[in-house]
Order: C-alpha cells, then sequence, then structure tokens
C-alpha cells in the first residue's frame, strides 16, 4: 500500500536526524532573482498541487455540473453524505480496518525487528526476507492472495487449514471473517517497511546501555523492554500515528479484494468517496466527504506534529 | 556568466520548459478547412492487441480512401465510466465514441450527444437498424442520438459437457427457473459441480438480478427512472430462488465474490454449469479461458412461467454534439462504414469474415442483432463458410430471444441501482436467515433516495 509505504520512509528520515539546535542568523530577505527563479516550480506546483485542493474546497459546497455551470449550494452536499445510510457503516468499518492494523500491524514488525537485530549472524539475509513482500506490486500480491483465500475446501490456505482438521473457512466470503482477512494481507505486505525501520532505530541504540544490563544480569525480554522500547519510544509514536493515518485511507485493498462486499463489510470511507465520484458522478457529495475525512486525518496530524515537536525537545 | 546573468537563464530556461509543458496539454481540435472535414474517432484498439488494432488501421485507411474528402484522427479513448465525464468536461472527448446502452438517456438530458436522426436517415441506415434495439437510443420524441452497433440478451450460458455427464440434454437447456434449479442439483449430485452461479460484485450483480427480476415478471424503475420499484413480489422470487439454491439444495459455489474474470475462470474450468451471460460471453469463457467451444452451450433466459422478459443492453456510438454538421455527417459515415457496412453489403461482408477466419479471431458469432432480422439473416448467409464457432450451440438461445421481450436496463443512475442490488444479492449468499422483504425495502429506500437527488 503506497501510503503505509511512503509514510514510515519518511519517517526514518526525519528520525534520524537529529534535531539541530537553531543558529542566529540574519534575517533572510529574497531577492528579486530567487523569487524569479523559484517562480516557474511554485506556480507548477500550486497549479497541480494545491490547485486540486482548492478546487476540491469550492466544489465540496456546490451541485458540480462538469459539462456547465456549477450552483452554489452551500452546505447541502455536507448534508447529504452526513445523512447517507451507508455512511455509519463506512466509518465503522474504516475504524474497524486501523484498530485491526494497529492490532495485527503495528506489533508484529517490532517483534520481528527485535528478533532480527538479535540474531549473531545472518541478520541481512531475514531483513531481505521479512522486506521481500514489499516489493510485490500490490496488484499484484492482492490477486494472489485472492487465489489463497478461495472458500472451497481446495483454496490454497483451506487445504492447509484442512490438514490439521480446520476449515474450510469462508476467508473473504463472510462479513465477518471478510475485514480481518483483508488485514491479514495488508500486515503481511507492509510489515518488511516496518521492521526495516525499527532495525535501524534499533541499531542506532548505544551498545554500552546493552552492555550495562547485560553486566546488571539482564536477559534478552529485560532488554528488550527496559533497554531497546524505551530508547525506541519516539519513533514507535511516530509509527504509530502514520498507521493510524495511512489506514484510515485504506482503498486499494477492499477494492480489489471484495469490492466492499459481502454486504458492504468492507466498504471503507475512500470506497464511498470513490462511488460518491465514479460511479455516481456526484463530485460534490464525493469532495465534501473527502474534507470531511482530511479534517478527521488533520487532527491527527496536528496531535503527530505536537508530540514528536515535544519528543525532540525532550 | 556573471551569477545575476546565470539566474536569468535559469530563469528564463525554467520558465519556457514549463510553457511548453502546459503547451502540451492543450488538446488538439478537429476542424474543417478547404472543404475537407477532419475527425476525431475513438475506440482504436491499444498497442497490446496488435492484430485488432492493424485491422483497426486498415478499415481507416480504407475509409479515407473511399472518402477522399475526410479525414480521420483515431484515438484509443474508450468509454469508461470513472473517466468519461471528465474527458467531456475537458472537451477532450473524440467527435464518435462508444459508449454502453446504458448511458444515451443521461446523455441526451445533458445534451452531450448530437442529434443524429438526419444524418441517419441520409445514410440509409435509420430503416436499417433493429427497431427494438435503436429505441433504446431515441428520446421521447423519437429522435436517435446515438447508433447501436452492438447488442446482447441476457440468455442461460451453460456447460455442455457437464450436462451429458448429468444425464441433461445439451441441446435443450432449461426454460424456466424450476428447471435450472432441477438441473443444478442433477449436475451438482453428478459431478460435483457447482450447478449454477451468479455474479455478485462491481455492479454487475445488480446487473444480472436486475434480468433476473425481469424474467420473473418484474422491473427495477418506473419507465421515467423516477421511482425504484424492486420492492416487490418478482424480485423477492428471484432472490428467495437463490436463498434456495445456496442454503437448501447447496447447488451454488462456495464464492459469493464473483466479478466477470473470476466467475468466468470457474466456468471454463468446470467447476459450474450454469451462469447468466449473452452470447459473447463466447470471447471471455472460449477464446480467453479456453473452454472447449463444443462445450459451450446458451439457452434463453430462465423465465417464471412464459416469456416475462429478459434485460437487454448493448454499446452504441455517440457523437460529439459540438461538432459541426459536416463533421458529424463524417463522423456517422464512419459508423456505418466500420461497424455496419458488413451487415448491408455481401461483398465488405465476405471481405471481413474472411480476414476474421484467417486471422483466427470469432467469425460469425450470433446474438442480438442490431440490423433488422431481414438484413442479419443475409449476411450470415453470406459469410457462411467462414464461420468458425459452433452455430448449432445457440440455436436454443436464438429462438427464446425470438419469444421473449427484451427490456432495457434502468434508465436513470443504472449503476447505482446496481451497486444497492449488489449488496442484496451478497447478503442472500452469505446469510443463510437473510429477511429478504427487510432487504429489498431497505435498498429500494437508500436506491430512492438517491434517484431524486
Amino acid at each position: 500500500m503506497t501510503d503505509l509505504d511512503e509514510r514510515p520512509r519518511t519517517a526514518a528520515r526525519t528520525a534520524a536526524t537529529p534535531a539541530r539546535p537553531a543558529r542566529r542568523r540574519r534575517p533572510w530577505r529574497p531577492g528579486l532573482t530567487a523569487l524569479l527563479i523559484a517562480a516557474p516550480a511554485i506556480l507548477v506546483y500550486a497549479y497541480f498541487s494545491w490547485g486540486p485542493i482548492l478546487s476540491s474546497l469550492v466544489m465540496s459546497v456546490q451541485r458540480v455540473v462538469l459539462t456547465g455551470q456549477s450552483d452554489f449550494v452551500g452546505w447541502d452536499n455536507f448534508a447529504y453524505v452526513l445523512s447517507d445510510p451507508g455512511l455509519p457503516q463506512a466509518t465503522a468499518n474504516t475504524v474497524l480496518y486501523t484498530v485491526l492494523a494497529i492490532v495485527f500491524g503495528f506489533p508484529v514488525p517490532l517483534a520481528l525487528a527485535v528478533f532480527i537485530s538479535e540474531m549473531r549472524s545472518r541478520a541481512w539475509y531475514f531483513s531481505a526476507l521479512a522486506y521481500l513482500p514489499v516489493m510485490v506490486p500490490p496488484v499484484v500480491a492482492i490477486l494472489l492472495w485472492k487465489f489463497f483465500y478461495a472458500p472451497d475446501a481446495d483454496g490454497l490456505f483451506n487445504t492447509v487449514l484442512g490438514w490439521v482438521g480446520i476449515g474450510p473457512l469462508p476467508w473473504l466470503n463472510s462479513p465477518a471473517s471478510a475485514m480481518p482477512s483483508i488485514v491479514l494481507e495488508t500486515t503481511w505486505a507492509g510489515a518488511g517497511t516496518a521492521v526495516i525501520i525499527y532495525i535501524a532505530a534499533l541499531t542506532s541504540i548505544p551498545g554500552e546501555l546493552y552492555e550495562a544490563a547485560e553486566l546488571d544480569g539482564a536477559g534478552i525480554w529485560r532488554r528488550v523492554w527496559h533497554v531497546a522500547l524505551p530508547q525506541m519510544r519516539g519513533i514507535i509514536g511516530t509509527m504509530l500515528l502514520l498507521q493510524i493515518i495511512g489506514t484510515m485511507q485504506v482503498f486499494t485493498e477492499p477494492f480489489l479484494f471484495t469490492g466492499g462486499g459481502p454486504q458492504g463489510a468492507t466498504k471503507t470511507l475512500l470506497m464511498t468517496i470513490y462511488d460518491y465520484a465514479f460511479t455516481r458522478v456526484d463530485y460534490g457529495a464525493a469532495t465534501a466527504l473527502s474534507v470531511l475525512l482530511a479534517l478527521v486525518l488533520g487532527l491527527f496530524s496536528l496531535a503527530y506534529f505536537r508530540l514528536t515537536r515535544s519528543w525532540s525537545r525532550s | 556568466m556573471t551569477k545575476r546573468v546565470r539566474s536569468v537563464v535559469a530563469v528564463i530556461a525554467l520558465g519556457g520548459l514549463s510553457a511548453a509543458a502546459l503547451a502540451g496539454c492543450s488538446s488538439p481540435s478537429a476542424g474543417t478547412s478547404d472543404g475537407k472535414v477532419s475527425i476525431q474517432i475513438g475506440d482504436r484498439p491499444s498497442a497490446d492487441r496488435p492484430e485488432d488494432r492493424a485491422y483497426f488501421d486498415k478499415r481507416v485507411e480504407a475509409f479515407e480512401q473511399a472518402n477522399p474528402d475526410i479525414t480521420l484522427e483515431p484515438v484509443e479513448t474508450g468509454y469508461d465510466a470513472s473517466t468519461f465525464q471528465a474527458l467531456a468536461a475537458g472537451g477532450s472527448l473524440p467527435t464518435v465514441m462508444s459508449v454502453p446502452l446504458t448511458e444515451p438517456a443521461g446523455l441526451i438530458k445533458r445534451g452531450q450527444a448530437a442529434d443524429l436522426t438526419d444524418a441517419l436517415k441520409n445514410e440509409g441506415l435509420l430503416d436499417s437498424l433493429n427497431p427494438t434495439v435503436l429505441k433504446l437510443a431515441e428520446n421521447s420524441e423519437g429522435r436517435a442520438y446515438a447508433i447501436p452497433t452492438n447488442a446482447y440478451s441476457f440468455g442461460l450460458v451453460y456447460n455442455r459437457e457437464l450436462f451429458t455427464k448429468a444425464g441433461l440434454d445439451p441441446d435443450s437447456p432449461p426454460t424456466t427457473w424450476d428447471q435450472v434449479r432441477a438441473a443444478a442439483k442433477k449436475i451438482h449430485d453428478a459431478t460435483g459441480a457447482a450447478g449454477f452461479s451468479v455474479l455478485t460484485t462491481a455492479n454487475t450483480g445488480g446487473w444480472q438480478f436486475s434480468g433476473m427480476t425481469y424474467s420473473f415478471g418484474g422491473t427495477v424503475e418506473n419507465e421515467d427512472g423516477s421511482k425504484a420499484t424492486f420492492d416487490d413480489k418478482p424480485s423477492t422470487q428471484a432472490l428467495q430462488l437463490l436463498s434456495d439454491m445456496r442454503w437448501k439444495d447447496g447447488t451454488m459455489p462456495e464464492n459469493t465474490l464473483y466479478d466477470i474474470p473470476t466467475q468466468g475462470q470457474d466456468f471454463a474450468a468446470g467447476k459450474i454449469g450454469m451462469i447468466i451471460g449473452a452470447s459473447d460471453s463466447y470471447y471471455n469463457i472460449v477464446q480467453n479461458l479456453k473452454l472447449p467451444a463444443e462445450s459451450f452451450g446458451i439457452g434463453g433466459m430462465p423465465q417464471l412461467k412464459g416469456a416475462e422478459g429478459t434485460l437487454g443492453g448493448g454499446t452504441v456510438q455517440i457523437v460529439d454534439p459540438k461538432a459541426s454538421a459536416e463533421q458529424q455527417a463524417a463522423a456517422v459515415k464512419w459508423v456505418k462504414f466500420f461497424y455496419l457496412q458488413r451487415f448491408l453489403d455481401e461483398n465488405t461482408a465476405v471481405e471481413d469474415a474472411k480476414a476474421s477466419n484467417e486471422a483466427g479471431s470469432v467469425t460469425g458469432l450470433p446474438g442480438l442483432p442490431v440490423v433488422n432480422s431481414d438484413q442479419y439473416s443475409a449476411y450470415f448467409d453470406w459469410i457462411k463458410q467462414y464461420i468458425n464457432v459452433p452455430s448449432a450451440n445457440f440455436t436454443p438461445y436464438l429462438g427464446a430471444s425470438a419469444s421473449i421481450p427484451v427490456v432495457a436496463e434502468p434508465v436513470n443512475n443504472a449503476q447505482e441501482v446496481y451497486g444497492a442490488l449488489d449488496t442484496v444479492v451478497q447478503s442472500v449468499l452469505t446469510d443463510q436467515n437473510a429477511d429478504i422483504p427487510s432487504l429489498l425495502s431497505t435498498a429500494q429506500t437508500d436506491v430512492q433516495s438517491r434517484l431524486s437527488r
């Protein structure tokens, strides 16, 4: 998933660069030449990046007619999407996905990273292995897993479970198990990036701390609990927030695995937005819901900035 | 170079680049000059289908030779629900392109399709087209805004080999839903394969279910599309049938999330006995997925008792209303030349069929005719020796098509209706105790609120 893959990488960069003490400089005055040089870049950026954001804000208060005059309708679109009978379920599904993705997807890479960094030899081999799924293009991975999840007794997973007398399980074909099945795949697909980041964080912990702990007779669990985890507090918090923001925007997996089914059990907020825009051709409603989602995610981002700032101070 | 000069040069260079980039975005416009007409035509096959592309390009060349006053500019733009409106808004639609038959009603309402009645008359096409199909492309005053070039109606696609194994007669497929249920049981008992399956995702579930509702004598929307009308007995009966086959008989597959490709794979692999489909399912199932041609069977859409109805649709060509009269006339000429000429002219028919047969493409596939029935049977006579599909396997379908009325897809927001019905069908197939009446009434309320927006 692009969101999950991209964000932690940025996080790794920021976390690896220690906050530099601000140096006093003379105030910066942009010269005319500097502005002129930057102008094309700013214009292109404004047109392609800020432009769409602004126009979606405008569209969210309009009845959008792409081929003619769009009328101003005030809060109508917002009222419409908030009263959509599908909204509570889509919200619940998105929150369920986020919670499951964090419950499963958060500790797994952390445990893997600790495990790999404790390996005396061949650690590179295991980290490469852990990173491998990230390199499989998401669409290919999803189509493969769709085969694995075949609900008949001769599906791949069901065959394996059959050997130990379990199943066959319906996987994607039951409203109860569809979302956990999707989370299982995304955890597999996304864990690699997080593992690499955690390993990097673990290697940056000063070796003396471990040595001191070892001298005091601490075993592996106590070393992890009392040395590694506290040292990684900052990065763990950052990853958690980024994962919340990323998972709330899940789209590709439910779109390709189940199309939102069965019975709407995997229809997420982003799929609802997609539906508004591209099957109902109702860009007003689509942008209104996008704005609402962006507001909620903005709150998380705000929390993220506040926390990282307080961490870098401490 | 001094620092200042260098920065000025850099500014000019960067500015020039971005100006070039922006200029590259503006689209070329087709226009007229010195009596010559130039039009953009959509649907050129993409480079990953080299044979089809070569054939298309050859026809373009032949057309330009026959009509020296018309210049064609082929583009790959084809219909895609998610981009069509944006393309239309940006003025990037070609002069003529294909859209599904569900679209003309909305396009006419929004003024996005040209009135082609006069151009069709001039080309002598108005009387050659199949009136029942053409009607779907007309407005309430009988003016035609689109040209049908391909049509389908739902039937029952079945695996003849599984039929034989189950002791069923592959030449007389079930014609009522009761017979379908019984046949599904026999297939399941004798072969272990699922007897019958329906699509459920990506709006195809609602699409097929609408067809089932029609075959039980029901409707999905009223005539002008202002009211959802599926919360009634026919839809209830159709859902009850699915529920019974899934939970009482166990003759439907475990997989309840099927779209066309995944269902096609299981059908071609012999895991499913019967599905709903049209004769053009042949391309997917036989040509792509390699079910042996002799195993492909198709009958009419099963009915409640007699001839209640079946869902029909297809592809039409629309013309840009902003194009000049000459361009519109040229566009109709192209449509006639490329899509319809083979039904109207023996030489073209034979030449075309011969080329198609030699290239190994499916040739002479019977379907719902877009031209009137005389013309259609004449066409099959002309190309007799080049037909490479087992025509006899289509006999039950063609026989039934003559008597079962073809009902159009919902006219208002068909895709939304289908999406809501997807969920209903999924519920019945995944929940043994699904409350059918309440599912239908909830879906109807939901759809109604969207229809009136």
